[in-house]
């Protein structure tokens, strides 16, 4: 479902990404961990159409984003890093306007909305500006937001960010029943024990380059060269 | 006052790197924005010069009243900026995250105030400190004031009358805020709207253009002296009248009055400030609680779910993309106070002009005086278009912010995107620029025996004039784009947005040199019926149609082509 292949960013004189070749299957959770500033954002953002590769291609659900990037992005959701929401919009409003631009019909998003405010647990919030959210809040309205059109792709970035533990518990059942319903996962994260506890393979990033990919069964493998740690084996990956 | 200038010190730190980043696209930028504000620098001194010259010595209408109608200039200038700072310091005083985060530092309240104030003041008014000093420098050259003199009128006179226009309103956004945390945020800006309204057309009632000409007419003798008894009661107290009076015994030699001038009004500017500080002391902080109330009240659960006009949960003919485009442009616009209230106000304005020009009588038939009233109201409805799209097109792309990832990261083709924020800008400012070209050709159609020609020309020009400054100020406004600033006034006076302000007022200039031939030969061939050969039209109208086919092409694609940048 994702496919990259040779992808490089830079900005100026600075390799952000350095010629990455990866592919996720359908159905699949990937971790994709990193130091700060290794270039997970920078690569999340190509695969969202945020931002142009300078080299190599990316293709998600067989459509490359830069030649086809309106079919690939029909089946791609994005979660950004920053939950930013248009401001004077309620949190229902927000909704409606994004399944709008999935091209869904009104009744079709009015039934998504009322499961998904359910689900997250919005409440009477839903109908309030977004301006007056706080951080986590947002960040749900961002979550209902990437599941309004049932993506097959979804691509998160550090989602846990704010999120209080019943609802990082909530997020977390969600992504893994959305991968048992065939939906392809590509999530970056800092947190360590959620990507060993959600992801099905992992791949480590650094200054740009992967340093690392593996299945979790090979992850455990490696991790007995060190302490038998996770954290062990980031460090050492990363350093 | 140690940290005052501490975060002073950084403030500057960071404007500076942002503003001389040593890159090649930035010294790019500087040196166009440089040759664009000089070229304007230059046509501004120019225009200043040759008008001085033309009332004074083509209608030698006399110093007098030459400085009457520069007080009343200046009374508009005033209230403009006095409107423009109460609109702009909501935003700046209450609404900045920085303020937000100072409040949560050991800084006394009154130096976050005057901070703010000084950065919107000094942001804000960058490109009227321009104009403002090379219109004085073309009319100083005139009379042949040294330069010094004029950077002394400048610092201690111009400055002054507007930092006292700037202080005016940070007292009236101050008393405001404080009302409406318990009448309510529309409610009072209405009755605000109504009292600056009134204040406008009490001003016009007692200083009619008219009976002032007729008054000096009918006391004769030296047209240069100072008809003290004209004076108007309280209206020779207003500051507009300081700044003329300056002017004016300085154009006659007789300085002493002029610094007696300038004194009263630096004396109460000063006190104003005083008082802007001593309120600011008192009521800043509890004032910037008050706005979370009327928030809180504007922002209900209940008001939320009622169904609205344009409603996300009402179904239309439109595609779904389209819909959700339009609608959540709506709903940004009329729920963002900055927007709608400045917009009320220009309409308000602008309906003000259009019916008081509307009932102009112009029964003189001689063509220079009538071509030239034509081109001043054709220039200033140009000028009004100008301003409508820099404020409210020009920020369109910027404004998306941060949260535009949604539309980005989503399956929308971004010509649908662009297409939207056109069609609304044109729709806006179209519909202003027609109803100024209607009500402003009407009585030369009058006066012409109901002959349409100016009337069509009026129509026809609005519609491309307005085609073309939008264009321009959404393309422009997507390459020069900020999606991390969320105040619009202060994009829309922002460095790319003085610039593209400039290049519109090149082209409008372009535009009103171009006509001056044909209209002045159409009001001959109706006054002294020359025959007038509608191929006087063609020529000129072709050229202007290229040039602004040309600017909005490539407005159009440069704004597009910012929308597929790295976000």
């Amino acid at each position: 479902m994702i496919e990259l292949r040779n992808v490089t960013k830079k900005f100026g004189s600075l390799t952000a990404v350095d010629d990455i070749t990866l592919t996720v299957p359908k159905g699949e959770f990937f971790g994709f961990l990193g130091p700060n500033g290794a270039g997970k954002t920078t690569t999340i953002k190509m695969m969202a159409g945020l931002f142009a590769p300078t080299s190599g291609t990316i293709a998600i659900g067989g459509y490359d984003v830069i030649k086809n990037p309106l079919d690939a992005k029909m089946c791609t959701s994005y979660v950004p890093d920053q939950p930013f929401l248009y401001d004077k919009l309620t949190g229902r409003e927000f909704l409606y306007f994004i399944g709008g631009l999935y091209r869904m019909g009104k009744k079709a998003i009015a039934q998504k909305i009322e499961e998904l405010i359910g689900h997250f647990e919005i409440g009477d919030w839903v109908d309030k500006r977004t301006e007056d959210y706080s951080q986590g809040m947002k960040q749900r309205v961002t979550i209902a937001a990437a599941l309004v059109h049932e993506p097959k792709v979804v691509i998160i970035d550090e989602p846990m960010i704010g999120l209080d533990p019943r609802s990082a518990k909530i997020m977390r059942e969600t992504l893994r029943k959305k991968v048992s319903e065939g939906v392809s996962i590509f999530m970056s994260t800092h947190s360590l024990p959620i990507a060993e506890e959600l992801c099905d393979r992992i791949g480590f990033i650094k200054d740009g380059r992967l340093v690392f990919i593996g299945t979790k069964n090979e992850l455990q493998t490696y991790k007995q060269k060190y302490d038998g740690k996770f954290e062990s084996v980031f460090l050492e990956l990363t350093k | 006052m140690g940290i005052f200038f501490h975060i002073l010190k950084y403030k500057f730190i960071a404007f500076v790197k942002a503003t001389f980043e040593p890159k090649v696209v930035t010294v790019v930028r500087g040196l166009g924005s440089l040759l664009v504000f000089g070229g304007f620098a230059v046509i501004a001194y120019l225009f200043s010069l040759e008008l001085t010259k033309f009332v004074l010595d083509q209608t030698r209408i006399g110093l007098f009243l030459f400085h009457r109608f520069i007080s009343m200039l200046l009374f508009v200038f005033f209230m403009s900026v006095n409107l423009g700072n109460i609109i702009v310091s909501y935003a700046t005083l209450y609404k900045s995250s920085e303020v937000g985060y100072l409040l949560t530092k050991p800084v006394p309240y009154t130096q976050i105030f005057v901070l703010k104030f000084l950065d919107n003041f000094l942001y804000s008014s960058t490109t009227l400190f321009l104009v403002a000093l090379m219109v004085l420098l073309g009319y100083g050259t005139y009379f042949g004031h040294p330069w010094y003199l004029l950077l002394g009128v400048m610092v201690f006179v111009l400055v002054p009358f507007m930092f006292l226009s700037a202080c005016i309103a940070v007292l009236v956004l101050m008393s405001v805020v404080k009302v409406a945390s318990k009448w309510g945020f529309r409610k009072v800006m209405g009755g605000l709207a109504v009292l600056y309204l009134g204040i406008v057309v009490l001003f016009f009632q007692f200083t009619s253009p008219i009976k002032q000409v007729q008054e000096v007419s009918a006391l004769g003798g030296n047209v240069d002296a100072y008809f003290r008894g004209l004076e108007s009661g309280f209206l020779s107290y207003l500051p507009n009248n300081w700044v003329s009076d300056v002017l004016f015994f300085l154009a006659r030699g007789e300085t002493n009055l002029a610094l007696l001038s300038a004194v009263q009004l630096l004396m109460f500017t000063l006190v104003a400030f005083m008082i802007v500080l001593f309120v600011a002391d008192r009521f800043y902080f509890r004032s910037w609680l008050a706005t979370f109330e009327f928030q809180a009240r504007s922002n209900t659960v209940e008001s939320g779910r009622k169904i609205k006009l344009f409603d996300f949960r009402k179904t239309s003919l439109l595609s779904p993309q389209m819909e959700s485009l339009l609608k959540k442009e709506y709903f940004q616009f009329f729920r963002e106070a900055s927007q709608w209230i400045h917009l009320a106000v220009m309409v308000v304005l602008v309906g003000v002009f259009a019916i008081s020009v509307g009932n102009l009588n112009p029964t003189l038939r001689v063509t220079e005086i009538q071509t030239l009233t034509y081109l001043v109201l054709y220039a200033f409805g140009g000028f009004l278009s100008c301003s409508l799209a820099l404020r409210f097109v020009f920020p369109a792309i910027s404004l998306e912010g941060q949260a535009f990832w949604s539309q980005l990261s989503a399956p929308v083709d971004m010509r649908k995107v662009y297409v939207v924020k056109f069609v609304m800008g044109f729709l806006l400012v179209l519909l202003l620029a027609l109803l100024v070209a209607i009500f402003s050709n009407d009585p030369f159609v009058r006066l012409s025996e109901r002959r349409p020609l100016l009337m069509y020309f009026g129509v026809f020009s609005a519609f491309w004039v307005s085609v073309t400054l939008v264009a321009l100020n959404l393309g422009l406004g997507g390459y020069f784009a900020n999606y991390q600033e969320k105040n619009p006034i202060r994009v829309a006076s922002s460095q790319g947005a003085t610039l593209t302000f400039l290049v519109s007022l090149v082209y409008l200039f372009v535009l009103v040199s171009v006509v001056i031939v044909p209209l002045s030969q159409y009001f001959q061939s109706l006054f002294l019926f020359f025959p007038f050969d509608m191929q006087s039209i063609v020529v000129p109208g072709t050229l202007v149609g290229i040039l602004s086919a040309a600017l909005t092409g490539f407005a159009l694609v440069i704004g597009f082509r910012s929308l597929a940048r790295d976000f």
